[in-house]
């Protein structure tokens, strides 16, 4: 079993160090909350511009929070942006994708059309749009709605690219043979297969979207209260840290944001491996 | 060929798709080799060539072509061999051809690639030498792979195969994939070149249809081993192995109906052969020495062949 | 006599639409009738670009002709009622040439059987349904407890395409249309699975339709051949006429071109091949003139009927014009209604 297990690591070494990165950083936050008191991520907490101490092990910013305090409470804040954001966005093109590969014709026409439209359109730019119309104060769990608004659309192309091969496969025809109607072949016989698949699309859609929403947030369209880490940036330009040599601001919300990017990118090479045989290498 | 053996490297271990194999070809001679699949027939065409790849690997043996062993070769004399001295019309060839290039193009890659130099005028003309051969009309070499049929496509492969005169065209499958009027034209085309060419073939197959009618000796493998070597007509009226009688009893005539019957049992995997004889499972004359003693080919009469231990 | 399963002058056209200039002529002007009365074997033998697939999923309902009919029970399938579509897919069954593709690759291999009986209610519980999947199983010569609960990975192509015969005959149909069944399958397994479809035919009085390119099998266990070149019939009949004695010149080529297991060798010739021009089709008249050796000014014209030139068999070839036309809709031959 443990052999089994170790030349599954050889064999598909990302995937392993994915979950490895994601792993400590859910480490970092999980005992950060039990040791950290978060409350110390409020501005007014500490000192202002303090490097870093053993009272305050990453310093502190200009409106006084304890950034240990703040890394610990904003990881989560902007994973979560994330999470939602790429599941609906992969729920709902999945779903649009899969219709639309099935059942072709006019609905296949309109879906593609908007997709194909939405792809062209910069999507920076309309979330830009978006979050600057909402005039009231953004909350987290509006910007993954933002984010999501335009997540979708890469999935449905991709899974309705897989559907479309799928769908001419024997074993399809033969569930139709066999009385099975549109929907059911779409979820038992189709799904299932793409579920590898899926898993890999949902952990770029992830990917995307926190890089979407840490965009958003570092141009000060994000949600200002919140101690989230493109807020942070947005802070350390605010407040030209780079310039007055406010090193520890700034490094620790972009190591974090390394840990959480590396982290999603060997899970999704990791995932390709299991999602595609072909890329599979044999030790 | 002598002990040739070829492994594959699986997650469950090394897999044995080739086991000490040894046959010998002579000049102009129709070589074929007949089996199903798991025989380990392609895998022992490609080992020839060596183009085995990874996980594949060639462990032992020589293949000595006019006294040299390839297996010694580096791999740029390797490569001069290819084409040059052997030539492969590999399993479904007509998907072998680029589909972006001119057929003409793809035959003079071949010839530029082994160092010919011609001009622009005497490439043609031997391009079109070499479809003539095949009994493809001048325009083909304009054309692209897609706009010929799938006997036009094989019948260009042919005329890559021998566009440096190889002492030896291996033929894997060649008409599996085509019609039986078309298979036909082109194993009469091969046959052809192969006279004009004073080459030997081996053809590589499971129809035995085929092999009896095409090549003067045959050698029948199952499970990754050569079971039997003969003469073509031997094969038919005193074969030296059940498998190879059991095999030819199992084709449908034109004859008469209803007599043709299977073979009971699997073809065994690989991974897990039977001890003894591969074939003993499913073998109707086995004894007891055949579940533990592996038999061992050997010359039975006058080049004729057989691994069993009842001949 | 009462016809099954009848194809009626179904002709079916790909392309050709507005942007698209090349059409495909797959079937052209086919009629076969598959009796109720007596259940036989009926093989169509077909190279590629014959139209044989095209006739199978046509056959099945999978794709509707461009003009002509298909007939269940002398109902046109494309104006029966649900029910009658159910009815249609319980009698009409299947088996496809592709032993790897039909299989769900996420599902055990039980999937492909118990699917078909859950949605036709063939078993009131999960232990009816296990004894009616384990008695399928056993007629085709598998051992269930050797199939069942593998993956399709785990088994080998003969045994995957014995279960898609299994799972034809768990809803005790009364057509089986095989395409190209054996195809894919090793030389020495292709005999027992024959052999099971011919013991279907004999003992539960299912009809047979064959579909192959390999005459030989065809042969062995087909009670009429009806030879399609090219979405036409070139020649139908009593299967031993025209294997034994081929009249029309595309059946003859077919014979000579089939290398024999036999040691007599006078299989290859040395003739120069002719080289076929890449567009040798021709719109009107015969479609086997521009490779007939006995082309004549007639079969350029038009397309010869078929000529009944035996009681049990017909040929659509000029050669016989004198002998009288057959019927439109050929089913038996010898048995045209006029």
């Amino acid at each position: 079993m443990a052999h089994a297990a170790w030349r599954y690591v050889r064999r598909n070494l990302s995937l392993v160090v994915g979950i490895v990165l994601l792993g400590l950083l859910a480490l970092f936050v999980g005992i950060g909350h039990l040791v950290v008191d978060t409350n110390k991520s409020r501005p007014l907490s500490a000192p202002a511009i303090r490097p870093p101490s053993a009272d305050h092990p990453f310093g502190t910013d200009r409106q006084g929070r304890d950034l240990l305090a703040t890394m610990v409470a904003g990881t989560p804040l902007t994973l979560r942006i994330g999470f939602i954001a790429g599941f609906l966005g992969v729920g709902i093109g999945s779903i649009l994708g899969f219709v639309s590969a099935y059942y072709r014709g006019a609905v296949d026409s309109i879906i593609r059309g908007i997709v194909d439209i939405g792809l062209t359109v910069p999507g920076l730019l309309v979330l830009i749009i978006i979050a600057v119309s909402l005039r009231k104060g953004l909350t987290v769990d509006q910007m993954a709605l933002i984010v999501a608004s335009l997540a979708w659309l890469n999935p449905a192309r991709t899974v309705r690219a897989q559907v479309l091969s799928m769908r001419e496969r024997g074993y399809v025809e033969v569930a139709r043979l066999s009385g099975m109607s549109g929907p059911e072949i779409i979820v038992k016989e189709l799904m299932p297969n793409l579920l590898p698949y899926l898993a890999a699309t949902l952990v770029n859609a992830v990917s995307a979207a926190i890089l979407a929403s840490i965009g958003l947030e570092v141009l000060g369209l994000g949600p200002i209260d919140s101690p989230t880490l493109g807020m942070t940036l947005y802070w350390v330009n605010f407040n030209a840290a780079l310039i007055n040599g406010w090193w520890w601001w700034w490094t620790a919300p972009i190591a974090i944001i390394l840990v959480v990017f590396l982290g999603l990118f060997f899970l999704t090479v990791g995932l390709d491996e299991i999602a595609n045989p072909r890329l599979r290498r044999v030790i | 060929m002598r002990d040739l053996t070829v492994h594959y490297d699986t997650p469950l271990g090394a897999v044995r798709a080739a086991d000490r194999i040894s046959f010998s070809l002579c000049a102009g001679e129709r070589l074929g080799f007949a089996g199903e699949s798991g025989s380990g027939k392609s895998t022992m065409a490609l080992a020839i060539l060596r183009m085995i790849q990874p996980p594949g690997r060639i462990d032992g043996g020589q293949v000595r072509l006019d006294g040299v062993d390839l297996l010694s070769l580096g791999d740029e004399e390797m490569r001069r061999v290819r084409l040059a001295r052997i030539a492969l019309i590999p399993q479904g060839s007509m998907n072998a051809l680029n589909p972006v290039m001119r057929i003409r193009d793809q035959i003079m890659d071949g010839l530029t690639d082994h160092g010919v130099r011609m001009s622009r005028r005497e490439g043609d003309e031997r391009v079109r030498e070499l479809l003539e051969s095949v009994g493809l009309g001048r325009d083909v070499a304009e054309r692209f792979p897609h706009e010929l049929s799938g006997g036009m496509k094989q019948r260009a492969c042919i005329a890559i195969a021998i566009s440096l005169r190889p002492r030896v065209i291996i033929a894997d499958e060649p008409t599996s994939a085509l019609d039986v009027v078309v298979q036909k034209q082109v194993m009469e085309t091969l046959a052809r070149v192969q006279k004009e060419l004073d080459a030997s073939v081996i053809l590589v197959g499971h129809d035995m249809g085929l092999m009896a009618q095409f090549v003067d000796r045959v050698g029948v493998m199952y499970a990754g081993k050569l079971v039997e070597v003969s003469p073509v007509r031997e094969i038919f009226t005193r074969s030296l192995h059940p498998y190879t009688r059991m095999l030819i009893a199992s084709l449908p005539s034109l004859e008469k109906k209803g007599t043709f019957s299977g073979i009971p049992g699997l073809i065994p995997l690989l991974r897990d052969l039977p001890p003894g004889c591969a074939f003993h499972p499913r073998c109707p004359e086995a004894v007891a020495r055949c579940r533990t003693e592996e038999p061992a080919l050997r010359e039975v009469r006058p080049d004729g062949w057989g691994a069993c231990h009842l001949v | 006599m009462t016809t099954l399963l009848e194809a009626r002058h179904a002709t079916r056209i790909f392309g050709g639409g507005l942007f698209d200039r090349t059409a495909t002529l797959a079937l052209d002007d086919f009629s076969l009738a598959i009796d109720a009365d007596r259940p036989a074997i009926t093989g169509v033998v077909g190279e590629s670009g014959s139209g044989k697939t095209t006739l199978a999923r046509v056959l099945l309902g999978l794709t509707a002709p461009t003009t002509g009919q298909i007939l269940y029970q002398s109902q046109d399938l494309q104006t029966m009622s649900r029910q009658g579509w159910r009815r249609f897919r319980r009698d009409v069954q299947v088996i496809f040439q592709d032993p790897y593709g039909v299989y769900n690759p996420f599902y055990r291999v039980d999937h492909m059987l118990t699917t078909p009986v859950a949605k036709f209610g063939l078993a009131t519980s999960r232990a009816k349904a296990r004894e009616l999947i384990d008695d399928v199983l056993r007629a085709v010569g598998l051992r269930p407890e050797e199939t069942l609960g593998r993956f399709p990975h785990q088994l080998s192509g003969g045994q995957r395409q014995r279960i898609m015969v299994a799972r034809a005959l768990l809803l005790s149909p009364r057509v089986i249309l095989a395409d190209e069944p054996v195809s894919m399958v090793d030389a020495s397994l292709r005999a027992t699975i024959l052999a099971s479809l011919s013991t279907m035919n004999r003992d539960r009085g299912i009809s047979i339709v064959y579909i192959t390119h390999d005459l030989a099998t065809a042969y062995q266990i087909s009670d009429t051949i009806v030879v399609l070149y090219r979405g036409s019939v070139a020649e139908i009949g009593d299967v031993e006429l025209v294997v034994k004695q081929p009249r029309h010149p595309y059946t003859q080529l077919l014979l000579s071109s089939i290398p024999l297991a036999s040691p007599e060798r006078t299989w290859l010739t040395a003739k120069e091949p002719v080289p076929v021009a890449a567009a040798d089709r021709s719109d009107t008249g015969c479609k086997f003139a521009a490779r007939c050796p006995s082309v004549a000014p007639p079969c350029r014209e038009a397309a010869p009927p078929l000529f009944q030139t035996d009681p049990a068999r017909a040929v659509a070839c000029y050669l016989y014009r004198d002998a009288p036309s057959a019927s439109g809709d050929h089913s038996e031959p010898g048995r045209s209604s006029r």
